[in-house]
C-alpha cells in the first residue's frame, strides 16, 4: 500500500472525528448539532477499531489467532478505570477520600497496595500499557517458546482470558468484583458528564487509532513486516533460515497487546463502567470477527470491520434485540464461508472487474492464504 | 427466700401424705409425670430408668411418642394407635368411664434427650442386640459416669463381639468424662476412642485435652492428631469422589470432542451447544412422558438417552454437510464459523423455550445418597460416573469393533489412501461427526440431571472439554478418560484449599502451563505422521 | 568442547525412536569439509529424520552430532543452526509463498535476524547485488517480481536452493531436489550442486539414481536407520544387500 493511501486513512479518521466533535460542541437546536450520546458511540467504535487492529496484526500478520485480546483491551481498561476511581476522591457514596466506595462496602481499612500511585495520571498511563505488555510478554514467552501454534494457541489464550475473567469476579482482588469500577466522576480534571470533554475523547482515540495504524503500516511494510509474514506462510522455513520465530512473535505479541491495552483504557472514561464481563470469551472472539469481516491481514479491514459490525450491533440491538446474535452468529458463518476476504477483498474484487485487470504484481492489498 | 422454700417442703409434704398410694416407690415416682415442669418430668424419667421397672420401657416410648396421658388425678395412661386407653403400669385396658382430666404429658428436647438417657441405660441388657447396640451407643453419645457399673456388668455378660465393643466404647467415654477415674484407665479410654476415630470420638478427645492430668491431656492431644488424619483422609476422600464425579462429567462433554477435535480434527466451538441440545431434549422428552404415560416418568431418563443422541447427532451431521465440509483443513476458520453457529443455536434456544432455567427432575432411583466408611455417596453423581464409564467403554468399542471405527481411522490417518480403498470419506466425515456430536447429546442428558438447563449450559463447559482435551492428547481416547479424571480431582483437592473460582483458576495456569511444557498432552501421538 | 574429529558433520550412535519404532538406528555418519555427499535409501530409511537431527528440528534420544568438531548440534535450536552455517531445502518444496522472488532472497541473505536490528533494517546496495547475482545463478532473474507461491513447481525448488545460498552456509542439506522435475531440469540440478560444491559441502538425499550418478560422488545407503553401505555408485549397487532391500526389484 503507497504511503498516499496509509496516511489516507489515517487523516480520514482523524478529519471525521474532528469534525463530529466540533459539530457536538454546536448549540443543541442547532441543525448540525450532533448529540453527546452519538459522540460517546463514535468514540467507543474507534476503541474497538483500535483493539481489531491489534488483533489484525497478530493474527494476519503472523498467523496467531488469540482469542485472549479482550483480557488486554481489559487490564488496560481496568488500569485507566482505577485511575478514574481515584480521581472521585471525596465524592462517592460513602464520601471516602482514599477508598472507593466499594472497598468501604467490603470494609476494607486501607487503600491495597497495587492501587498505590493511580492517583498520578503519568503513572497510571504507564500502567494501561504495560500490563497488558508484561501479560503478554509472559505469556507469549512460554507459549511460544515451547512452540504451540494453531488452534492450540487460540484454545489456551481464550482459557488465559477465562481464568481472568473469573479472577476478576472475586471480591477480593480488590477490583470491585462483579460490579467492575464506575460512577467515574471525571479524567485529567474535566468532567466526564461534559460534551467537551466527550468529544475530547472521540479525538483522541482516533489520533491514537491513526497513530498506531500509520505505525502498524509502516511495521508491515519494512522488512519486519516480511518477516512476519514469512513467520506466518511457513513458520519451519523461517526457522531454518535462522530466525528466532519465538522472538518475533513475542516481540509483536506484546507490541499487539499495548495496542489492545490503550484500546481499552480510552474505552473506560468513554462508557463509564469496567467489569469483569469485558474478559469473556465470547468478547475476544467478537474482535476477530470484526476482523474477519472487514478483511484478514489488510489493517485497514480491521477498522472497517470493527465500525461497521458494532453499527450494526448498534441498530439490531435497538430495533430487534432478540435477533441479534442471529445476526451475528450467522455473520460468522456467512463471513468463513464466502467472503474469506473480508469487505476489503470484496471491494477489490469489485475494483479489479471495472477496471481492465491490473497486472498481478501491483496488487494492491496482500491477501494471506486461508488457513494458518 | 427462706419462707418460700418452707413452703415447698409443706406443700409437698402435703400432698405425699395426701396420697395413700404412694407406698409403692414406682407408683410414687410415676405421680410425678403429672407434673407442669419440666424438671419434674426428667427428674421422673431418672428415677424410674434407674428402678428398672418393667413396665419403664413401655411408658418411656410412649412419653416419647407423646401418647402418655395423665388424668387429673394423676394416673398415667397410654392411648393406643386405635385410640384405646391402656393403664400404664400394669398394661391392662382401661374400663369405665374415661378419666376426668385426661391430657398428654408435655414433652420438650431436654425431656426427650433424658428419655433417651434412659431408654439407653434400660436397654443395655435388652435380649435384642440391635437394642443393645443402641444402648450403647447412647451412653456413648450422653455418658454418664453413674453409669459406669451398669456398663461394666453389661460388658461382662455381652458375647456379640460387635455389641461388646460398643459397649467398651462406651465405657470408654464415661471413664473419660468420669472425673476421679485413674489416669491409667482414662488413657486406656483414650487408646478405645482413637481407634474409633471419627467425629464423635473427637468430640469427646477434645474435651479430654483439658484435663488436669498432663498424662492424660498429652495423650489425647495424641490420639486427637490421629483422628485428624485419619478425618483428613476421609474427607480427602470424599473430595476425590466429588473430583471423579466432576471428571465424569467432564469425560462426558469432552468424549464427543475428543472425536470431532482429537480424531478428525475439527475445532467445534458449537459443541458445548450439542450438549445443550440434548439437556432440551431431555427435558421435552419428560415432560412428554408426564403428559402421556405419568406413571413412567421414573423411567423418562431412559427414553431420553437415545432421544437426545439423535437430536444432537442429526444436528452435528447437519451442521457438518451444511458448513464445516467446505473448512477442512482450515482449523481457524472452521473455529470461527462455529462459534457464530453456537451463538445462533442458543439464541434459537432462548428464543424457543425462554431465557430461564427448564426444571428437569431427578428420577427417584437418583434421589438421596448412602454412606460409605466416611463416605457419603449420593446416588445422582454415582449413576453419572457409571454412565460415563459406560459411553466410554461402549464408544472405545464403537471405535475398534465396527466397520465405521475402522474406516473412521483409516480416514484420519490417511485420507487419499482411505478414498482410493473405496471408502466414501464424505459420508465417514459425516457420521464421524454426527457421532462425536451425539455423544455430546447424551452428556446433555447427565447434566441436566446435576446443572440448570438454559441456553447457556453448553458454554460453561465448552473451555473445560476442550481443556481435558487437548491435556490428555489429542487422538486418544483413553487420554481424554484420564485427562477428565485428573482435572476433575484436581479441581475438587484444590476446592477446600484455594476456594472454588481461585481453584478453578489454579487449574486453568497449570494446565497452560502444562500444555506449553508437553504441547502434545499427557498421551502425544508421536511420529511422523503428526508432523505433516 | 574440544575438536574431537576434522570432519565438517560428524555423527555417531545417533538413535531417534518414536513410540518404539526407531527411526535412526546408532548411526554414524561422516562428511569432510568441501566434499559433497548423496544419501539414498527406501522409504522409511530415516533419511529425513537424520537431516532434522543434524538441523536441530529432532534431538536424539542418544548419540553425538557435531559440527566443525565443535558444535554439538543435538544441543542447539534451529535458528541457532542455521546461525552456524547449516542450510536446509525441504523434500516439500517451501517458500514463502506471499512474498515475491527478490523479497524470498531478500529475507534469506546472510544477516543479523535479531528483531531489533531487522526492525530498522533498509535494503543496501550490496544487498541488492547479491540478491542480483543469485538470481543469475538459479536462473529466476526473469521471475524476479512474482509472487514465489505463482511459481512452478521447478521453479520453486530452484527458489529455495537460491535461499540456500543466500544464506551462504558451509554445509548444504538438500533433501529431494528434482522430485517432479522434468529430465533437463534435472540435469540443470545436477550441474548447479556441482557448482555449488566448489565451495561448499553439500549433503543430498534422493531417489532418483539417475541424478545421483550424474552427481558422481561418494554415497552413503541408510537402511532401517542405520548405514547399509558406504562408497562409489558402482560400490554400492554391487552389495547384493543393498540391491535386496533397495536397489533390486
Amino acid at each position: 500500500m503507497s504511503a498516499m493511501r496509509t496516511y489516507s486513512v489515517a487523516v480520514v479518521i482523524l478529519g471525521g472525528a474532528l469534525a463530529v466533535a466540533l459539530l457536538s460542541l454546536l448549540p443543541a437546536e442547532h441543525a448540525l448539532h450532533v448529540p453527546g450520546y452519538v459522540v460517546a458511540l463514535l468514540g467507543k467504535y474507534l476503541c474497538y477499531a483500535l483493539l481489531a487492529l491489534s488483533v489484525d496484526l497478530v493474527w494476519g500478520y503472523v498467523g496467531i489467532l488469540s482469542l485472549g485480546h479482550g483480557a488486554f483491551f481489559a487490564i488496560g481498561g481496568y488500569a485507566m478505570g482505577m485511575y478514574l476511581m481515584r480521581q472521585i476522591g471525596a465524592r462517592g457514596v460513602y464520601g471516602n477520600a482514599t477508598l472507593p466506595d466499594f472497598m468501604v462496602f467490603l470494609n476494607w481499612q486501607e487503600l491495597p497496595w497495587y492501587w498505590g500511585g493511580f492517583n498520578h495520571f503519568g503513572f497510571a498511563l504507564l500502567v494501561m500499557a504495560l500490563a497488558p505488555g508484561l501479560l503478554a510478554f509472559v505469556f507469549g514467552y512460554l507459549a511460544f517458546r515451547s512452540r504451540v501454534t494453531g488452534v492450540y494457541l487460540s484454545i489456551i489464550t481464550q482459557a488465559l482470558t477465562y481464568a481472568l475473567m473469573l479472577a476478576f469476579f472475586r471480591n477480593d482482588m480488590g477490583f470491585g468484583g462483579n460490579n467492575g469500577l464506575t460512577d467515574f466522576k471525571d479524567f485529567l480534571g474535566f468532567s466526564l458528564q461534559s460534551d467537551a470533554t466527550r468529544a475530547g475523547l472521540l479525538v483522541a482515540s482516533a489520533a491514537l487509532l491513526s497513530l498506531f495504524y500509520v505505525v502498524c503500516r509502516m511495521l508491515v511494510g519494512a522488512r519486519f513486516g516480511k518477516v512476519l509474514v514469512a513467520i506466518r506462510d511457513a513458520e519451519s522455513r523461517a526457522r531454518f533460515l535462522g530466525y528466532r520465530v519465538e522472538r518475533y512473535k513475542v516481540a509483536v505479541f506484546v507490541f499487539s497487546a499495548v495496542m489492545a491495552g490503550l484500546a481499552g483504557a480510552l474505552y473506560v472514561p468513554q462508557v463509564g463502567i469496567i467489569n469483569p464481563g469485558e474478559f469473556a470469551p465470547a468478547n475476544s472472539i467478537e474482535a476477530v470477527i470484526w476482523v474477519a469481516v472487514g478483511g484478514r491481514g489488510t489493517l485497514v479491514g480491521a477498522i472497517i470491520g470493527a465500525i461497521l459490525v458494532n453499527l450494526g450491533k448498534t441498530i439490531f440491538t435497538g430495533a430487534l434485540p432478540e435477533l441479534w446474535l442471529f445476526a451475528l452468529g450467522g455473520l460468522f458463518i456467512l463471513v468463513t464461508l464466502f467472503l474469506p476476504k473480508g469487505v476489503v477483498g470484496l471491494w477489490d474484487r469489485i475494483m479489479a472487474r471495472r477496471v481492465p485487470a491490473p497486472p498481478l504484481v501491483a496488487a494492491p492489498v496482500r491477501q494471506p492464504e486461508a488457513g494458518e | 427466700m427462706r419462707k418460700f422454700l418452707v413452703t415447698c417442703a409443706l406443700v409437698l409434704f402435703a400432698a405425699l401424705a395426701a396420697n395413700p398410694a404412694a407406698a409403692d416407690p414406682v407408683e410414687d415416682i410415676l405421680t410425678g409425670f403429672a407434673s407442669s415442669k419440666y424438671d419434674d418430668i426428667e427428674k421422673s424419667i431418672d428415677a424410674l430408668a434407674a428402678s428398672g421397672d418393667a413396665a419403664a420401657p413401655a411408658i418411656l416410648d410412649a412419653l416419647s411418642a407423646g401418647d402418655l396421658q395423665v388424668s387429673s388425678d394423676k394416673k398415667l395412661y397410654i392411648k393406643g394407635d386405635d385410640g384405646s386407653l391402656k393403664e400404664a403400669r400394669s398394661g391392662a385396658d382401661a374400663t369405665g368411664e374415661i378419666p376426668p382430666g385426661l391430657k398428654a404429658v408435655k414433652v420438650n428436647n431436654r425431656v426427650r434427650r433424658a428419655i433417651d438417657a434412659a431408654m439407653g441405660q434400660l436397654t443395655l441388657l435388652s435380649p435384642d442386640p440391635a437394642k443393645r447396640l443402641s444402648a450403647a451407643a447412647s451412653q456413648f453419645h450422653a455418658p454418664d459416669p453413674a453409669q459406669l457399673p451398669a456398663v461394666e456388668s453389661a460388658i461382662a455378660k455381652e458375647s456379640d463381639p460387635a455389641v461388646k465393643r460398643a459397649f467398651e466404647q462406651a465405657r470408654a467415654a464415661i471413664i473419660l468424662v468420669k472425673s476421679d477415674a485413674p489416669d491409667a484407665d482414662k488413657i486406656a479410654a483414650i487408646g478405645l476412642l482413637a481407634a474409633r476415630g471419627d467425629e464423635d470420638a473427637k468430640s469427646l478427645l477434645d474435651a479430654a485435652t483439658a484435663s488436669g492430668s498432663p498424662a492424660v491431656a498429652d495423650a489425647a492431644r495424641g490420639a486427637l492428631k490421629g483422628i485428624e488424619r485419619s478425618l483428613a483422609w476421609w474427607s480427602a476422600a470424599q473430595n476425590v469422589y466429588y473430583g471423579l464425579s466432576l471428571g465424569s462429567v467432564l469425560l462426558l462433554a469432552a468424549i464427543g470432542l475428543a472425536i470431532t477435535f482429537g480424531v478428525m480434527g475439527v475445532i467445534n466451538m458449537a459443541h458445548g451447544e450439542m450438549v445443550m441440545l440434548g439437556a432440551y431434549t431431555t427435558y421435552v422428552v419428560q415432560q412428554a412422558v408426564m403428559v402421556a404415560a405419568p406413571g413412567l416418568t421414573d423411567y423418562a431418563l431412559v427414553l431420553a438417552v437415545p432421544a437426545a443422541f439423535l437430536v444432537s447427532g442429526a444436528a452435528g451431521i447437519a451442521i457438518e454437510r451444511s458448513i464445516i465440509r467446505f473448512l477442512y483443513g482450515r482449523p481457524l476458520e472452521t473455529l470461527l464459523a462455529t462459534f457464530g453457529l453456537s451463538l445462533v443455536l442458543q439464541q434459537a434456544m432462548r428464543s424457543i423455550f425462554g431465557p430461564t432455567n427448564l426444571q428437569v427432575d431427578n428420577p427417584s432411583w437418583m434421589s438421596g445418597s448412602m454412606d460409605l466408611g466416611g463416605l457419603a455417596i449420593t446416588y445422582n453423581r454415582f449413576w453419572i460416573i457409571l454412565f460415563a464409564v459406560a459411553i466410554f467403554a461402549l464408544l472405545t468399542l464403537v471405535l475398534r469393533k465396527t466397520a465405521l471405527g475402522l474406516q473412521m481411522r483409516a480416514v484420519t490417518q490417511n485420507r487419499r489412501m482411505a478414498a482410493s480403498m473405496g471408502i466414501r470419506t464424505g459420508w465417514v466425515d459425516s457420521l464421524t461427526f454426527g457421532l462425536g456430536s451425539g455423544v455430546a447429546g447424551i452428556a446433555g442428558v447427565a447434566l441436566s440431571q446435576i446443572d440448570n438447563v438454559s441456553p447457556n449450559l453448553g458454554q460453561s463447559y465448552i473451555i473445560d472439554s476442550f481443556m481435558v482435551v487437548v491435556f490428555g492428547g489429542v487422538g486418544n481416547l483413553w487420554g481424554t478418560l484420564v485427562g477428565a479424571m485428573s482435572l476433575g480431582v484436581a479441581n475438587k483437592l484444590l476446592e477446600p484449599v484455594a476456594g472454588a473460582v481461585l481453584g478453578k483458576i489454579v487449574v486453568l495456569v497449570l494446565l497452560v502451563l502444562f500444555i506449553q511444557r508437553r504441547p502434545r498432552g499427557l498421551f502425544p501421538v508421536k511420529g511422523r505422521a503428526v508432523e505433516s | 568442547m574440544t575438536e574431537v574429529t576434522d570432519a565438517l558433520l560428524y555423527l555417531d550412535g545417533v538413535t531417534v525412536s518414536f513410540d518404539g519404532f526407531k527411526a535412526l538406528n546408532t548411526l554414524s555418519f561422516v562428511v569432510a569439509p568441501g566434499e559433497m555427499r548423496a544419501v539414498i535409501g527406501p522409504n522409511g530409511a530415516g533419511k529425513t529424520t537424520m537431516m532434522d537431527v543434524i538441523t536441530g528440528k529432532t534431538r536424539p534420544d542418544q548419540g553425538t552430532a557435531l559440527f566443525r568438531g565443535s558444535a554439538d548440534l543435538t544441543k542447539l535450536d534451529e535458528a541457532e543452526i542455521a546461525t552456524l552455517g547449516i542450510g536446509r531445502k525441504f523434500q516439500k518444496p517451501t517458500v514463502f509463498e506471499m512474498h515475491s522472488v527478490t523479497d524470498n532472497l531478500l529475507l534469506a541473505l546472510k544477516g543479523d535476524r535479531a528483531p531489533r536490528r531487522v526492525l530498522f533494517a533498509r535494503e543496501t546496495l550490496s544487498e541488492r547485488a547479491r540478491i542480483d547475482e543469485i538470481l543469475e545463478t538459479v536462473r529466476l532473474s526473469a521471475v524476479r517480481r512474482r509472487l514465489a507461491g505463482e511459481l512452478s513447481h521447478g521453479q520453486k525448488q530452484w527458489l529455495e536452493i537460491g535461499m540456500l545460498l543466500a544464506q551462504e552456509p558451509e554445509l548444504l542439506l538438500v533433501d529431494e531436489p528434482v522430485a517432479g522435475m522434468t529430465d533437463a531440469e534435472t540435469a540443470d540440478t545436477a550441474d548447479l550442486l556441482r557448482r555449488i560444491n566448489q565451495t561448499r559441502t553439500v549433503v543430498v538425499v534422493e531417489h532418483d539414481m539417475t541424478f545421483v550418478r550424474a552427481l558422481d560422488v561418494k554415497v552413503t545407503v541408510l537402511h532401517e536407520g542405520s548405514v547399509l553401505a558406504e562408497g562409489s555408485l558402482d560400490h554400492v549397487s554391487a552389495d547384493p544387500r543393498v540391491v535386496e532391500v533397495y536397489l533390486g526389484r
